[in-house]
């Protein structure tokens, strides 16, 4: 998968899951404190995730340190070379 | 003429706070101790917390005027049955006080510091507050859910603190997932005009008029098609949209 097909699967999760814009969907956006997402919606966030790209990603450590949304297209492009 | 009226504000009402604490609450701990040795703990939680709205009414409501005036507004035409999940906007600690203007039994969900208030702190825990920080979300939500079987509505401040400057932060989504669980209307509550009454970080409070507005309940049937993350928008959406328009209109 291209990194541009991860960032517009990652996209496609915010888009059906959180309602959020297309256009709020930048990677210098902040998943907290710009596009209003909380310490339960990360664990929905991670489902969402898992399901669209068939990966376990759940107890990864990393996971928390995200806070933008730059940082969710990079982890998931490690998680998704790391189970090629 | 302004200072002149910040200083009795101020004066009046600390005193008046303080020699009235001083007397009702030993009172209000006798009158709850002694009746709960004749009837249910519900009931006696029932009137504990009425007893508290009536303290913080009185606060709020008697102590400042005529300088702070209280202009409560409920949009829905007749009383509804509770129990309802209040969800409301942050700016102050008087909006603490200010939930007495809900005529429901009610806990808050609050921080940590509100505990650590002398006094206050301890009625607060004994009626059942409930602290969103001390909590798992587990536990949480199912002391919620427990709450409002039993009858007794919640308010939550979905900020989680206080804003001060009148722009509202992004909303917490654990309250409205205890509404998705346990079917509960969800009704917005929207304060205006308390950004200094007192301001973060301060105990003046200065002069002026604080607007609380009930918005219509929104019912189950109406948000369960939502997730967590859409329906806390929704709801932060409508007050946000009414806050406009209590602030415009001045």
């Amino acid at each position: 998968m291209t990194k541009q097909e991860i960032i517009t699967k990652v996209n496609e999760v915010f888009e059906e899951s959180f309602e959020i814009e297309k256009e709020k969907l930048q990677p210098q956006m902040n998943i907290f404190e710009d596009l209003g997402l909380d310490s339960l919606d990360i664990v929905d966030l991670v489902v969402a995730l898992q399901e669209k790209f068939g990966i376990k990603i759940r107890d990864d450590e990393r996971i928390r340190a995200i806070r933008s949304l730059g940082d969710i297209y990079q982890f998931t492009m490690t998680m998704q070379n790391k189970a090629k | 003429m302004y200072e002149l009226k910040l200083v009795c504000l101020n004066t009046i009402f600390y005193l008046s706070f303080i020699a009235f604490s001083m007397i009702s609450i030993p009172l209000f701990v006798l009158f709850i101790t002694s009746l709960s040795l004749f009837v249910s703990k519900r009931l006696v939680m029932k009137k504990f917390r009425r007893a508290i709205s009536w303290y913080g009414a009185i606060i709020i409501r008697l102590f400042p005027f005529p300088f702070i005036r209280i202009l409560f507004k409920d949009y829905e035409k007749k009383p509804l049955k509770g129990p309802f999940l209040f969800v409301c906007n942050h700016r102050s600690a008087s909006d603490a006080f200010l939930m007495s203007c809900i005529p429901y039994e009610c806990v808050q969900v609050v921080n940590i510091w509100p505990f650590r208030i002398p006094v206050l702190g301890i009625l607060a825990r004994l009626s059942g507050y409930l602290n969103i920080n001390k909590m798992p979300f587990e536990k949480f939500s199912q002391r919620a859910c427990e709450l409002l079987k039993q009858g007794v509505s919640i308010i939550a401040f979905p900020e989680g603190t206080r804003s001060g400057n009148g722009n509202m932060g992004p909303f917490h989504g654990s309250i409205f997932r205890v509404g998705l669980m346990s079917r509960c209307p969800i009704v917005p509550i929207c304060i205006s005009g308390n950004e200094k009454i007192p301001r973060r970080g301060s105990l003046l409070l200065r002069p002026g008029k604080i607007k609380v507005h009930k918005l219509p309940a929104l019912q189950w049937k109406e948000y369960k098609y939502l997730n967590p993350f859409t329906l806390k928008n929704k709801v932060r959406n409508i007050i946000a949209g009414e806050l406009t328009v209590m602030e415009a209109q001045g």
